[in-house]
């Protein structure tokens, strides 16, 4: 066996070992019945939604590194999920109700919010002809900033119920009662997840660069326009029910590649996995900290995130050649 | 003919950046395509490997028009590469860069083949890039790393190779190892091969036919063995040109006129 299939097979187990035993942390010495319910009604389900939500958004930050070819490009740090919250805020502003073949429309309204901004950061970032990593980031940042202020303005205007409903969810949070939540999540990241392991080669061949990708075949633009509109979909599913869970599309995926390689056939099952134990890791963290109350998990993830952007814009500044 | 350009233009951005490119290049031909900076040398090979549109005129690849071909039947047929500067950063190993070039040859289901395996191995050889095939890209120096962008090129197994500015960063040494490279690729591998170049000397020498471009406009089309002209080369590149013989095959060579 490789060093890949020793790397994955040990993320996987470690992942899966996570999965199983985190519900049980924090449970010694209550009644067994009490222990039961808490067990199947909430630790379970919020386990499994923290695991489905995590190879999300890990997916997503490593399709965005490596279509845009810098470790800082995720759908954070480029608006989407700030769109994608915009959206969501809009809904409950608004007082939206419906839902459309199952999906409500929260999830609806982020989903535009994060199409919105993918369309505007890429449409501005290339409005010039040549244009620049730094062109791109600086534009997510702007669209970023713009989307934030709008949410602040509709928070503002809603009333103190709604405003609070906002502020809370807008810290990213995975807890969740009963298993309807994972319903809403899973086709999404199922669907993105297939999407994007069918095109390993070609997210390697994006990865080392636009002419070169397409001078070896691939068809560049539609590629990127499936990429986009999988990944909007996926990260405004995620962001509608947990809010925007800051900076694991960064850390995953980056890690992954120090363990792994660049190659994509084997980074995405590795992100996949990887995402997922890391948010578990993450949202027991929140929940244990300051027990018996919790934070919410956007905080830690986001606390984490922070440091490691600052470590990364470090390595890769380069003297130029 | 391989390859024909029809009155091509390319616009971006209501900039014209190349107007009335007419020429051919036949199966086996070495073209070398010279000019001044901003000639739109760059645009050309652009528009040859399809990633520009012309905004007139047509390119016409084995008699159907180029971008009537969809993009792995394309690669089938043309290979690139890119400049030395595009392609610093490649954190893949030369062997796996190399193998991803088999793309056009695949679909998502598909296994890896030994005819892949076999034309993989042929393109590292003929390279001479076998020994570090575990390297990382991004660790190799310019020679090498330009090296293995050929042997990638290669790996596509197309019958016409593009570069842009192969030899531009390389030194002395690293410059005749990637020209001998072409040579051996145009006359015993039968490889067509496009290839821009400020290089004039080793153009004139080494490559069948020039194009000369001028402000986005063709200048000059020929042999190469005619090409070394002193009116020519001061109206391209508004420089004084002194001639001297090579020493050893008596062709022509131009020196800039520093005086």
């Amino acid at each position: 066996m490789s060093r890949q299939h020793w790397c994955l097979l040990l993320i996987s187990l470690g992942s899966l070992l996570i999965l199983v035993f985190s519900p049980f942390v924090g449970l010694q010495g209550v009644d067994q019945e009490i222990r039961q319910t808490i067990l199947h009604d909430i630790r379970i389900p919020r386990t499994l939604f923290a695991f489905i939500a995590g190879c999300g958004l890990a997916l997503c930050g490593m399709v965005f590194q490596a279509m845009f070819h810098n470790p800082l490009a995720t759908p954070f740090t480029l608006g989407v999920a700030s769109g994608a919250s915009l959206g969501a805020a809009l809904s409950v502003f608004l007082g939206i109700s419906f839902s459309f073949l199952g999906i409500t429309g929260a999830s609806l309204f982020a989903f535009a919010g994060a199409l919105l901004a993918i369309s505007l950061v890429y449409g501005i970032s290339h409005l010039r002809y040549g244009f620049s990593g730094e062109t791109l980031l600086l534009t997510g940042v702007a669209v970023s900033f713009f989307f934030s202020s709008v949410i602040l303005l509709i928070q503002y205007l809603s009333n103190v119920a709604d405003a609070f409903q906002i502020i809370r969810w807008l810290m990213g949070s995975l807890t969740i009662v009963g298993y309807y939540e994972i319903w809403q999540l899973l086709p999404f990241v199922l669907i993105t997840a297939a999407v994007i392991l069918l095109l390993g080669r070609e997210l390697n061949l994006l990865s080392a660069g636009d002419d070169i990708a397409l001078s070896r075949g691939v068809p560049v633009k539609a590629v990127r326009y499936l990429l986009f509109f999988t990944t909007s979909m996926c990260v405004g599913a995620i962001v509608a029910l947990c809010g925007p869970i800051g900076f694991v599309g960064m850390m995953v995926p980056h890690i992954c590649r120090l363990l792994i390689g660049h190659d994509h056939r084997w980074l995405i099952p590795a992100s996949l996995m990887f995402g997922g134990g890391f948010l578990i890791l993450c949202d027991t963290l929140a929940r244990l900290v300051i027990a018996p109350t919790e934070l919410p998990v956007g905080v830690i993830t986001t606390m984490l995130g922070g440091p490691f952007f600052i470590w990364l814009l470090l390595r890769h500044r380069r003297p130029h050649t | 003919m391989l390859i024909e350009s029809k009155q091509l233009a390319c616009k971006i951005e209501q900039v014209t950046l190349l107007t009335d490119i007419t020429f051919s290049v036949a199966q086996g031909d070495y073209l070398s395509i010279v000019g001044p900076n901003g000639s739109g040398k760059s645009t050309l090979i652009r528009c040859l490997m399809g990633m520009l549109q012309p905004s007139a005129g047509e390119l016409i690849l084995n008699g159907k028009a180029l971008h009537s071909y969809p993009r792995r039947a394309l690669a089938r047929q043309i290979s690139y590469v890119p400049q030395a500067v595009q392609t610093q950063s490649l954190a893949f190993t030369v062997l796996e860069f190399v193998r991803m070039a088999r793309y056009a040859y695949h679909h998502p289901f598909s296994e890896w083949q030994p005819s892949d395996e076999a034309a993989v191995q042929q393109a590292l050889a003929t390279t001479h890039t076998t020994e570090f095939i575990c390297r990382q890209c991004n660790t190799l120096s310019g020679g090498e790393l330009q090296r293995v962008m050929i042997a990638s090129a290669l790996a596509q197994q197309s019958p016409l190779i593009l570069l842009d500015e192969p030899t531009t960063f390389l030194d002395p040494h690293h410059q005749v190892a990637v020209h001998q490279l072409l040579q051996t690729l145009n006359q015993q591998h039968g490889m067509t091969i496009i290839e821009v170049t400020h290089d004039i000397n080793h153009a004139s020498q080494h490559s069948q036919h020039i194009l000369a471009l001028h402000q986005g406009k063709m200048m000059w089309h020929g042999e190469a063995s005619e090409f070394m002209e002193t009116q020519r080369l001061q109206d391209l590149y508004q420089q004084n040109f002194i001639f001297v013989r090579h020493p050893q095959t008596g062709r022509l060579l131009a020196l800039a006129d520093e005086s």
